[in-house]
């Protein structure tokens, strides 16, 4: 009993004297988004190698958790993939801490159809009437489509949970600000829903086109019906004649300065910007990459 | 039963069926108690069939790369050790010291009943709860940031009536006549519970704790606001750094990593769960040892 007992206390002592010793290295706290963070994660692994100094500690959450946490200020960089609100912008002022955005990408909002789904193309009209609130397309004989699998007709509707940016993004820019239709299997992320819909026959899902997988396919996408239907791509994208392509974001308290702006301004560089193209997102920067 | 002599009991229709009944309501308790075992052993084996071939020394000594498809756990493995170790630095000391408090020093009253509900309720908090309770306590008003302190403290705080419960009834198992022996000798009450309740009350009070370790290490809501991060490119070297944790990683590359291979997150179940069994283990190996001295 004694004997356990003061082993005990050693460890205490050593875990407590660990915990006081305090590292030199600096920390750039980076959180947010769910669509940025495979290239959150892919800047932060290897911008380990670029300055061991400086240590990049990625977390998701969504967005919402970024934004929340920048206008609580317990970030250094809050990556979002839709812009803050005027009110959030307010909120974090109020708290002391002034939100600097910087553009670090583009991503071309697909949507995703199980791979037998003959459907090649889609209106956003079509698109609202599917998702909406008040939409009334609610089987694929509407569309004119027979999906090899889908007996049922039924459109299962995948969607996103409700703090992440895709989510209002896809509400903004298809739905115009409308509400969902209720009834929709709403995942915790963009991998989520690509796999649901390469499950699922009757499955029509939107996330970003970075996480397409041969199981699914990308209808392209009318603007109107008379425009020219876009396939989801790094070119249409940057060009900007994909209807559904949102900014990636990144923003920062006050004009960065120190090891955040040394990370920002490689994030930005032709190092960075490679990492974005190369996980199918398209650069904000003209990068020349080797392939 | 049926020996040569004539039966003393013959069998009446009655007790037939009562026999009857008893045979059934035997084998369908028994089922149900193998129905208990069936999940444990198809989860264990479905781990090892689909997990077992990326385990290896490097998975388990290496940090993750290529955007977390490849390589190995070791920030995740280290930070969720960081994480329980100091969660029970912080719970078990107020957890045992409060479990002493009620059973062997509290009047019974209306105080004593009403700390009693507190902590039933307590543990019946859901974890998301706690884990809103350790953004608002422990990283905005501590101003602990996302750290392992904070994460662990929203751990201990959620893990705290488990070990204040199991304490106290494994103080309260050991038998009252102990106690008044002791008094009688002219023992004063500290005397008696350092010396005779403590000692003879070990092995439920280590139960407490293995319950908590096995709770906290697979805890993931408390943690993902409050210190753990999605991907670290270091290991912590204290309480005020982040950490990866295997809760989480296993979260994560389920269902944000795009490519990650099949096997990968049942590879980090195995080890998760071979964990927390290997600490069980040794605490249940401590537990017979000490059992094995009581001398009651």
């Amino acid at each position: 009993m004694r004997r356990s007992m003061s082993t005990l206390l050693s460890i205490l002592v050593i875990a407590c004297g660990g915990g006081a010793e305090n590292s030199a290295r600096a920390v750039i706290q980076n959180k947010g988004s769910d669509t940025l963070i495979t290239v959150a994660q892919a800047w932060a692994e290897a911008y380990s190698a670029v300055d061991a100094e400086v240590a990049v500690a990625v977390s998701g959450g969504g967005s919402g958790t970024g934004i929340s946490a920048m206008i609580n200020g317990t970030v250094d960089i809050a990556n979002s993939s839709r812009k803050m609100t005027s009110r959030e912008m307010e909120a974090a002022r109020a708290n002391g801490n002034d939100p600097v955005e910087h553009l670090v990408g583009h991503d071309a909002l697909a949507v995703y159809v199980h791979r037998d789904n003959p459907v090649g193309r889609l209106t956003l009209d079509q698109l609202a009437r599917i998702y909406g609130e008040n939409g009334t397309i609610e089987r694929w004989s509407q569309l004119d489509v027979q999906v090899p699998g889908c007996a049922s007709d039924e459109i299962v509707r995948v969607s996103r949970q409700n703090n992440s940016g895709t989510f209002a993004y896809f509400r903004e820019a298809v739905l115009d600000n409308e509400d969902f239709k209720l009834g929709s299997h709403d995942m915790h992320g963009s991998k989520d829903v690509v796999h649901l819909v390469a499950q699922t026959p009757c499955a029509i899902g939107y996330s970003g086109m970075a996480y397409a997988t041969p199981e699914v396919t990308m209808p392209c996408v009318m603007g109107t019906a008379g425009d020219p239907c876009v396939a989801p791509s790094i070119e249409t994208a940057l060009d900007g004649s994909y209807p559904i392509s949102r900014p990636l974001l990144m923003y920062t308290s006050g004009s960065p300065a120190g090891a955040v702006k040394t990370y920002l301004d490689w994030v930005l560089g032709d190092a960075g910007q490679c990492i974005m193209l190369e996980l199918g997102y398209t650069p904000a920067m003209p990068a020349e990459c080797v392939q | 039963m049926t020996g040569t002599a004539a039966p003393l009991f013959a069998g009446t229709s009655l007790n037939a069926r009562d026999r009857k009944i008893e045979w059934l309501v035997r084998a369908l308790l028994g089922l149900m108690t193998a129905l208990l075992i069936l999940p444990v052993v198809i989860i264990m084996a479905l781990l090892v069939v689909e997990g077992g071939p990326v385990i290896s020394w490097e998975f388990l000594t290496t940090p993750p790369v290529d955007g977390m498809t490849a390589g190995g756990i070791l920030p995740a493995l280290v930070g969720t050790v960081w994480l329980v170790v100091v969660a029970l630095i912080a719970s078990v000391p107020v957890g045992v010291a409060a479990a002493v408090y009620l059973s062997e020093y509290a009047p019974d009253n209306w105080l004593t009943r009403a700390i009693n509900l507190a902590i039933i309720n307590l543990a019946g908090v859901p974890s998301i709860v706690h884990a809103l309770f350790g953004v608002g306590a422990f990283v905005l008003f501590f101003r602990f940031g996302t750290s392992i302190l904070a994460a662990s403290l929203t751990l201990a705080v959620m893990t705290l009536p488990v070990v204040i419960v199991s304490t106290r009834e494994s103080l309260q198992a050991v038998p009252r006549a102990f106690r008044e022996a002791c008094w009688n000798m002219g023992a004063t009450r500290w005397q008696t519970i350092r010396r005779i309740v403590l000692p003879n009350a070990l092995s439920g009070i280590l139960t407490g704790i293995i319950l908590e370790v096995s709770r906290t290490s697979g805890e993931t809501a408390p943690i993902m606001f409050t210190g753990a991060a999605f991907f670290l490119p270091f290991l912590p070297q204290g309480v005020l750094d982040q950490t990866m944790a295997m809760s989480l990683h296993l979260f994560v590359i389920t269902t944000q990593v795009p490519d990650a291979p099949e096997a990968l997150p049942f590879g980090v179940a195995l080890v998760l769960i071979s964990m927390v069994l290997a600490m069980n283990a040794l605490s249940i190996a401590f537990r017979v040892y000490v059992r094995g001295r009581k001398k009651w």
